[in-house]
């Protein structure tokens, strides 16, 4: 810790970091010194000069968000020439500014306006002029308007762009009392501007508004706040929902929490519209003659119970699965996760994080001993050297890349980015390493014989923490030993002496950290993928550190959640293995049955699931919250397979491209309807709260699953509600053992939190891997050909990934007009040279067919953003349904599929 | 100037070291400017300690030629001083030269290049910078294509570059431009300006000493006053120390114009009075008698004939509440009207306001409303006099630069001796 | 020379900003940036559209919109008002029937007002492009146009 200061302001003593800003010393000692430019966020600006103190021995008055503490200053904050000084400063912006308010938005300047008196017109010196100023207005953007008659020009919103955000896409025009903010060429929607919204949070007055909602905004005593998480991506960012007549009308970050500290993206700002939506489910639905007809919730769950029970009966108790969703809570989660194993007998239950992390998991459970991130989103911050291995982070977690960013541009950490499509991040980066897809095993391999040969090892390391210590390591030299540089380069396409640079600046880094995506794990060799970071991480000694480590970035609200409270083919709650009979029988008490009554065998995972349903030993099934058939790959397969089951369920929100093949579709609650946690991406269990009621007869999944259990004779509980329900989960998984909802009220806690004064853990594996000896283990492993190439017939290989403004199957993100107004259509990236050696031209529709599928009509975008012989899509559009080209082809280890790599043509 | 004021003035002549080779080189050519004596004082300092340069500098007097008369040598000592683990430092020469009615550092410029060039040179030995950029203001073409061409020479010639005549010592300095702004003429300003960015001044602290151009330890340093540290370095201080007062050694570069008969340029020991000075040039044009100068440009003072027996060094000046500024001595005569001068100069503020804080960017706009209505009809002008020099205070009081404390310094004083005048301008 | 090639001959930071514009706008016959070369500057600086917008539109010696093959810039100083420099823009205005800030019909001239010049010892004064003139009065303004003019 910094030393401390003593010094006075107005007499009063004071007690300060040495060094701390005296303005915000001041506030925090309620010592109420106005200002309106500073921002506890942003760096000093100086600007609008109110927080003017007198220091002794300093010639007068000086701005005290300028000043740093310092042992014995005497300050003065209030005196008779300051406060006179204060009020001319408010009279001379009062003067330059429209005062009209709508009373939809707070506004600090207005506050001190009455605050001096100068709401009374005769305490004013200067007449108004900012009619003859011709001051514009800029309402291009679809979800923000600026109007330059009341901006203050006090820097809080181009420092919120560029400082918090990290994207600098505002500016001023013109100079002195003429000039104004500008996005772009003084027009917004042709900037860079990607809707985020930090400088709407972030504006004093009511110069920047949102659009969607106006009519409905109004801040009084109708209005009620609600703070809770996001629900798209895994960084769980912490919202503050504004409730008006039901309905949800804005959404603010919440400032001074973790993860986010008030930064939100477009989606969780913008991304709300889809709750208040008319395509909601509101009551249950029954297929009757191929048609779905209304029904009550009393015939609906009768009719689920009787047919589960019954297939149950005739096909005995492996021919029933669930599908978990990552986007529901964890006592949602818990309870299915618990309807499986205890009503329907088996462990088949699953959910799209084997669409995900899956091999990511599975390589850090293997090497590692856990499979959730090491380390705190915050510690990007901090880190001197990130890389970053197939993960477009800027635009699927967009609020953990500023962090990124922060780091490279304040603090000069170099950024590494590994990924065969360009991503905006790049533009931060220091070195990006561009393989072709599916080579990353023999470029990683490369690195890792650039660090065995330069000796940029960690023997300590090695010997202490990784299992067979020098031995094992030297197995990997060995294996290592024939990616020679122009081997790699030939291979992958990287040129050697950057592939050599990115390895030495990892392995010699302060801090490193490794952020992997989509783009390593969704692979058939996704597992190896990750064995290769991780053995990179090992012999460099580069984990069990704070701010040193691997991280998944989760990319659904909850993915992380669902497995850890259990809801896998292979895991109880806490990772504790299905095939662990003394914490079978320790759960089976709990729970209150005999132990027999759990399968002692794994499961099936999501995708072995479904081909089940195709050789027909699964017979009925229940999704809850998830939309296989657009996300599932080989999309004409799942098809066959769901239409092969008896009994479908489906629970949801919205009618998704997998209602149809419903039998019974039960209508749940969207999370701002919704009570209980979820757990992000840096193990940090987050609370849900309700903020408005669900629409219809809609209810919140758990109760929908208590209730099937119960009409199938086998209640699994009698909760009260979801805080019950956390605790028993605390019970069940010792990870979250000294987790309540007591204890999650203000803030969130990561995981491991063992017992009630545990203030949680910040980084893992500090002294032993979660392995059952502690150690690490290497897992050297060789590049294999792709099974999938390019061809004759097929020349191209085909990528897909996410857009900023899009969510997974996008049944929520398309049901907001902010989003859709950004990105409302599909298309297929692909290089000059390809477009160029087909006659293809941008904007032309195409079809791009695969061995397993073909869409129609995709727009082309040719674009250097991909390689030769590349190409990529977004997978978002229901209309341009990629997975109908990918492959069911498996990682062996993880069940992952490969949808990173198929090999497609295309078509005029 | 009547006949009285002049029976008592004793004629000065101009002591030229700054100027020494003005008009006499071709300051085109490198070798006339090593024949007459140039580079000498850089080959000494490199001979020197860089500390023993940074205390010749100080103990010479030097004080910064720009306008704040702060001491050189102190500026280098802070800037050689901070941040020890910093890869880099930074010499900034301040060539904006935008003050109305100064143009000494164009006529060094256009002159005599190498000079400010070797002085240039000179301060980055003393605080150790190894890279220096020149900010010019880019109307000044024929000073920019002087300066480039006497960089080209001096690399040529080993002044310049790797291991500068052998010491071991790297320095490379290449020209920058501004693009119309008097503000980027502050020094924090110009920082920005130098990263191509608006020129928005910087908050401090930090100093330019602690972070400045690209967030490391700068000196900035105007192009008058590194001219002068060739000069000291040659001749040593004490022969520095018997021109000028005691607190303000050297010469100074006066440039007057306005009524007189002959305006341009006078290089003056510290000290002499402006009758003086416009005696040297010549008198009064067409004999006009004296009314008022503005000294120090629009960012200056008016006096009225009170003055003109005032020693003009930064510290008698500042005690009677005038200024010396940049040297710029602008003569009015009787039937000048103060009035639009000083309505001149507060329509200058107001162009030239960038606009990031309140009091300036606003009360520039302010006060030349209120100068208008000063011409208005009805109205109780005194009172408004009155207004607009509390105003002015408030903005000397609290804006972030020197721009918005600047104001008071024109319109206090104007006030102060021509009240009457501005309550019924013509 | 194209757009790009001007901007490609600087290094790409952001301290190049305000020479790139220079040499656009000085390669561009009506002495102006257009939205094309910011756009470009931008990319080849990394930059976003605004930090170029922003710079271009503070310092005054930009344009963005199309001015004439000269450039006239009058000193607004105090010491040329002292010495009538409003005479000279008169008579400039007169000659050029055009206003401050126009520029006439042909896009030979535009005038316009510019911070004190630095040439007070030789006042009033103006700069046509890169040329300075002083002692300027009626009579020399007729002349000097002639010359350009032809």
């Amino acid at each position: 810790m910094s030393k401390q200061v003593k010094f006075t302001i107005d007499n009063k003593e004071i007690h300060a970091a040495e060094g701390a800003n005296l303005l915000q010393v001041a506030k925090d000692n309620d010592i109420a010194i106005p200002h309106l430019c500073y921002h506890k966020k942003l760096s000093p600006t100086g600007a609008c000069r109110l927080c003017i103190v007198k220091v002794e021995g300093q010639r007068g008055m000086v701005a005290s968000c300028a000043i740093q503490a310092k042992e014995g200053m005497q300050v003065t904050a209030f005196d008779d020439e300051l406060e006179e000084a204060r009020k001319y400063l408010l009279d001379y912006l009062l003067s330059e500014h429209n005062e009209d308010h709508d009373g939809t938005y707070d506004d600090e300047f207005r506050e001190l306006i009455f605050r001096y008196g100068l709401d009374k017109k005769e305490q004013r010196r200067f007449p108004s002029i900012w009619k003859e100023l011709n001051y514009p207005m800029d309402e291009t953007s679809p979800v923000l308007s600026y109007d330059a008659a009341k901006c203050i020009k006090c820097f809080r919103c181009i420092k919120a762009c560029d400082e918090v955000q990290g994207k600098n896409v505002l500016s001023f025009t013109n100079r002195g009392i003429t000039s104004y903010i500008i996005g772009g060429f003084d027009k917004w929607d042709e900037s860079e501007c990607d809707g985020c919204g930090e400088c709407i949070q972030l504006c004093p007055t009511g110069a920047i508004v949102e659009k969607p909602h106006r009519d409905e905004l109004r801040l009084d005593q109708k209005t009620s706040k609600v703070q809770t998480t996001c629900p798209y991506c895994g960084v769980g960012c912490q919202l503050e929902l504004m409730v008006r007549d039901g309905k949800v009308v804005r959404s603010n970050g919440v400032e001074g929490v973790s993860p986010n500290d008030g930064r939100l993206c477009i989606k969780g700002r913008f991304g709300y519209d889809y709750v208040n939506h008319p395509d909601r489910l509101t009551t249950p639905l029954i297929k009757k003659d191929g048609k779905f007809v209304e029904a009550s919730w009393e015939e609906a769950l009768d009719l689920v119970a009787r047919k589960f029970s019954e297939i149950k009966k005739h096909h005995g108790r492996k021919s029933l699965a669930g599908y978990a969703s990552a986007k529901t809570t964890n006592e949602d989660n818990y309870l299915f996760m618990k309807l499986v194993r205890m009503v329907f007998g088996n462990n088949n239950v699953d959910y799209c994080t084997r669409l995900c992390h899956a091999s990511t998991v599975t390589a850090m459970l293997r090497s590692l001993g856990d499979g959730a991130g090491s380390n705190s989103i915050e510690d990007y911050e901090t880190s001197d050297c990130m890389l970053v291995t197939g993960n477009n982070m800027i635009e699927t977690h967009p609020v953990t890349a500023t962090f990124v960013k922060h780091a490279a541009q304040r603090n000069g950490a170099k950024i590494i980015i590994i990924d065969p499509k360009w991503t905006p991040l790049v533009k931060d980066a220091h070195i990006w390493l561009q393989p072709k897809l599916g080579t990353d095993v023999a470029l990683l391999n490369g690195m890792l014989r650039v660090i065995v040969n330069e000796d940029l090892i960690d023997r300590d390391f090695i010997k202490n923490r990784v299992e067979g210590g020098m031995k094992s390591y030297d197995e990997l030299k060995t294996l290592v030993e024939k990616y020679t540089p122009d081997y790699v380069e030939e291979v992958t396409g990287v040129p050697a002496h950057l592939m050599q640079e990115a390895a030495r600046i990892y392995a010699q880094a302060r801090q490193p950290l490794i952020a992997t995506g989509m783009g390593y794990s969704q692979q058939v060799t996704g597992t190896h993928n990750v064995f290769c970071l991780i053995n990179m991480m090992l012999i460099t000694g580069q984990i069990g550190r704070d701010g040193a480590g691997l991280n998944p970035p989760r990319g659904q609200n909850n993915v992380q959640g669902v497995s850890d409270v259990g809801a896998s083919p292979f895991t109880y709650p806490g990772y504790i293995s299905v095939e662990d009979d003394e914490n079978r029988r320790k759960v089976a008490k709990i729970w209150g049955v005999h132990e027999d009554e759990l399968d002692g065998e794994k499961g099936l995972s999501t995708v072995e699931i479904m081909q089940a349903a195709y050789e027909k030993e699964i017979k009925g099934m229940y999704i809850m919250g998830e939309n296989p058939m657009l996300t599932d790959p080989n999309l004409n397969h799942t098809e066959e397979a769901i239409r092969k089951l008896d009994f479908l369920v489906v629970q949801d929100i919205f009618h998704t491209e997998t209602t149809p093949f419903a039998d019974v579709i039960l209508p749940a609650t969207a999370f701002a309807e919704s009570e209980g946690t979820y757990v992000n991406s840096d193990r940090r269990v987050l609370r849900v709260r309700k903020a408005v009621d669900p629409p219809g007869q809609a209810r919140q999944d758990w109760e929908i699953v208590a209730e099937i259990a119960r009409r199938m004779g086998k209640p699994i509980g009698n909760y009260k509600n979801e805080s019950d329900i956390w605790d028993e989960i605390a019970q069940t998984a010792p990870i979250f053992a000294g987790i309540s909802f007591n204890r999650l009220e203000h803030h969130g806690i990561q995981w491991p939190c063992p017992d009630k004064d545990h203030p949680g853990t910040a980084t893992l594996f500090k002294e032993r891997f979660n392995t059952p000896n502690g150690l690490g283990k290497l897992h050297p492993v060789d590049y294999a050909e792709q099974s999938e190439k390019a061809s004759e017939e097929y020349p191209l290989i085909l990528n897909t990934g996410r857009i900023l403004y899009q969510y997974h199957s996008s049944t929520m993100s398309r049901r907001n007009k902010a989003l859709n107004d950004f990105a409302n259509e599909s298309y297929v990236l692909i290089n000059p040279a390809d477009a160029s050696k087909q006659g293809i031209s941008d904007k032309q529709k195409v079809k791009v067919i695969s061995p397993r599928g073909k869409i129609e009509n995709i727009t082309i975008k040719i674009s250097e953003e991909v390689l030769p012989g590349e190409l990529f899509m977004p997978f978002h559009y229901a209309e341009a349904p990629v997975n109908k080209l990918t492959r069911d082809e498996l990682d062996p280890y993880s069940k992952i599929a490969p949808f990173k790599l198929s090999a497609v043509r295309i078509e005029k | 100037m009547n006949q009285d004021n002049n029976r008592h003035t004793m004629q000065i002549k101009e002591t030229r070291i700054v100027l020494k080779n003005a008009g006499k080189i071709n300051p085109m050519r490198i070798d006339d400017y090593t024949q007459a004596g140039g580079y000498e004082g850089l080959r000494k300092a490199l001979q020197m300690k860089p500390t023993n340069v940074i205390d010749e500098l100080m103990d010479a007097g030097l004080r910064g030629r720009g306008g704040a008369g702060f001491s050189t040598g102190m500026k280098q000592k802070f800037t050689s001083e901070s941040c020890q683990r910093c890869p880099q430092r930074y010499v900034v020469v301040n060539a904006d030269e935008g003050e109305p009615g100064t143009f000494k550092d164009r006529v060094i410029m256009e002159q005599d290049p190498h000079l400010y060039l070797e002085g240039t040179i000179i301060a980055a030995y003393a605080i150790q910078a190894t890279k220096g950029f020149i900010y010019i203001r880019a109307e000044y073409y024929d000073s920019i294509k002087k300066t480039r061409k006497a960089i080209e020479d001096a690399y040529k010639a080993g002044f310049l570059g790797k291991n500068i005549l052998g010491s071991g010592f790297d320095f490379d300095v290449e020209v920058k431009l501004g693009a119309g702004s008097y503000l980027c003429g502050e020094e924090l300003t110009m920082l920005e300006s130098l990263e191509g960015k608006r020129g928005n001044p910087r908050i401090k602290p930090p100093f330019p000493a602690e972070k400045g151009v690209f967030g490391m330890p700068t000196l900035v340093n105007n192009v008058e006053t590194l001219a002068n540290a060739p000069i000291i370095i040659a001749n040593g201080k004490e022969w520095y120390r018997k021109l000028g007062t005691e607190r303000s050694p050297g010469t100074k570069i006066f440039t007057i114009s306005g009524q007189v008969n002959r305006p341009g340029y006078y290089e003056l020991p510290l000290g002499v009075s402006l009758k003086q000075l416009i005696d040297l040039a010549g008198g009064m044009r067409k004999g006009r008698p004296f009314k008022a100068a503005l000294l120090g440009g629009a960012a200056g003072t008016f006096v009225d004939a009170s003055m003109l027996d005032e020693k003009m060094t930064y510290d008698n000046l500042r005690e009677k509440g005038a200024t010396l500024g940049s040297g710029a001595v602008i003569v009015m005569a009787e039937g000048d009207p103060v009035y639009d001068i000083l309505h001149n100069c507060l329509r200058f503020f107001r162009h030239e306001s960038c606009g990031k804080c309140v009091p300036c960017r606003v009360g520039t706009t302010q006060l030349v409303r209120q100068a208008d209505q000063l011409k208005a009809p009805e109205g109780n002008k005194e009172d408004l006099l009155k207004q607009m020099v509390r105003e002015s205070e408030i903005m000397a009081g609290t804006s972030l630069c020197p721009l918005g404390q600047s104001p008071i310094l024109p319109l206090e004083s104007a006030a102060r001796y021509f009240k009457k005048e501005l309550c019924n301008p013509v | 020379m194209s757009t790009h090639d001007i901007i490609k001959q600087f290094e790409p930071q952001q301290h190049n900003l305000l020479h790139i514009l220079h040499a656009l706008q000085d390669a561009n016959p009506a002495n102006y940036l257009t939205e094309e070369a910011l756009e470009q500057t931008a990319r080849h600086l990394g930059v976003t559209k605004s930090s170029v917008y922003g710079v271009a539109r503070y310092y005054t010696m930009f344009s963005l919109k199309p001015r004439g093959k000269f450039i006239i810039r009058v000193c607004a100083s105090a010491v040329c008002e002292l010495l009538k420099v409003n005479e000279v823009i008169e008579a400039l205005e007169e000659e050029l029937q055009i206003k401050i800030g126009e520029t006439t019909k042909d896009g030979t001239f535009t005038v316009e007002q510019s911070e004190c010049l630095g040439q007070c010892q030789e006042a009033p004064s103006m700069m046509i492009n890169d040329k300075v003139h002083n002692n300027l009065d009626r009579g020399r303004i007729r002349k000097i146009l002639q010359e350009y003019r032809s």
